[in-house]
């Protein structure tokens, strides 16, 4: 039974046991966002907030609660969609994120590799050699940056839940990448710079499990769509892997976020000085390199 | 039967299971993976099944 008011739970938390029927989980689930934004200082006022948006439950259960806190916390906000063009998979998650931003009334800009590039994830495919997930990470990426600055968003949110900051922090272990891993957290990117958006990840401490049976719970009707093209498969494994210790050991994900909160700012000192940015000869958009991954890739594609 | 539908793989499937957690078993599903929807209700716990109940298993996973 609930744990609060005695009624049938919808969920049980997995890190507490704690039984939650529907209306305390709803208090419950915004609680934990409200606070996550507040901790970590993830949105000020007065601010316009981008929200990236995908299609799928975790950004448009953000976009809803973003919208939904907008007027008391004093934001603007606007939804941003990159359409890779990836057919029958994009194709109809675009269609939700159209219905469901014209439900809130919030305004949706679309922005496609076609139209930037000249070419669909698809036609790029048959042209490159090369796998989906990476030319994906950097153009979407580089979209996601560029566009946010040009509509003039202070900082992105994004969808991105506990068991996806869980998954990287694991992967990064795994691939002794701390620097990457520097890169982490509930509000990420530069400070004051002028060509980089900051992002925000207001579902940093909620799992996936909770973010979907929020979106259940409301009825936001987002049916599960798979990208074809996934390839991740070192992520999937860990996932999986994540997901059977959780099973048997409940609350190692929290556990693992909650150790990772507390060396993070270790990390971000000792490689602060990796962080300057250095700007693409080319296209002058931020990157490690002189010029940029983005650039590299289009060279290949044309 | 337990009249089941995975959402993950698309798949509609009758079996006999006395609980939910037997066909979890059955199906290799990771409670972690999924929420669980028993004649249109969530079910968070292992409940015993009866004929004619309908299952849900819906995925928690992002699509990419």
């Amino acid at each position: 039974m609930c744990k609060q008011c005695e009624l049938k739970p919808v969920i049980i938390l997995s890190n507490s046991k704690k039984g939650l029927c529907r209306s305390c989980f709803f208090r419950y689930f915004e609680r934990k966002f409200n606070k996550t934004i507040s901790q970590f200082k993830l949105i000020e006022p007065d601010e316009k907030i981008g929200v990236a948006v995908s299609g799928g439950k975790d950004s448009l259960s953000l976009l809803y609660l973003l919208n939904k806190i907008r007027e008391k916390r004093r934001f603007r906000i606007e939804a941003l969609l990159i359409d890779e063009g990836i057919k029958g998979y994009r194709d109809k998650t675009i269609m939700d994120a159209k219905r469901f931003c014209r439900e809130l009334g919030t305004k949706l800009t679309i922005v496609s590799y076609k139209g930037e590039f000249g070419y669909t994830l698809d036609q790029m495919l048959k042209k490159l050699k090369i796998k989906p997930c990476s030319i994906c990470g950097v153009f979407r990426r580089y979209l996601l940056n560029k566009y946010s600055r040009k509509l003039k968003f202070d900082k992105l949110a994004t969808g991105h839940n506990l068991d996806d900051e869980v998954q990287t922090i694991l992967m990064n272990q795994f691939r002794s990448n701390q620097e990457i891993s520097a890169r982490l957290g509930p509000i990420t990117g530069i400070k004051d710079s002028e060509k980089f958006v900051r992002r925000i990840k207001p579902f940093y401490l909620i799992t996936e499990k909770e973010t979907t049976t929020y979106a259940y719970l409301k009825n936001f009707n987002i049916p599960f769509c798979e990208c074809p093209n996934n390839t991740q498969a070192y992520r999937i494994e860990v996932r999986n892997f994540i997901n059977n210790f959780e099973q048997r050991y409940p609350g190692t994900k929290h556990s693992i976020i909650n150790s990772f909160l507390e060396i993070l700012p270790s990390l971000k000192e000792k490689y602060r000085n990796y962080e300057e940015i250095k700007y693409c000869r080319k296209c002058k958009e931020p990157s490690s390199k002189e010029i940029c991954q983005t650039c590299e890739l289009r060279n290949k594609i044309r | 039967m337990v009249k089941v539908f995975v959402e993950k793989e698309n798949k509609r499937i009758n079996l006999r299971a006395k609980d939910i957690d037997e066909i979890m078993k059955k199906l290799n599903i990771n409670k972690e993976e999924v929420i669980i929807v028993k004649n249109n209700e969530l079910t968070p716990r292992n409940e015993r099944l009866k004929n004619s109940d309908e299952l849900k298993f819906l995925s928690v996973i992002s699509g990419g």
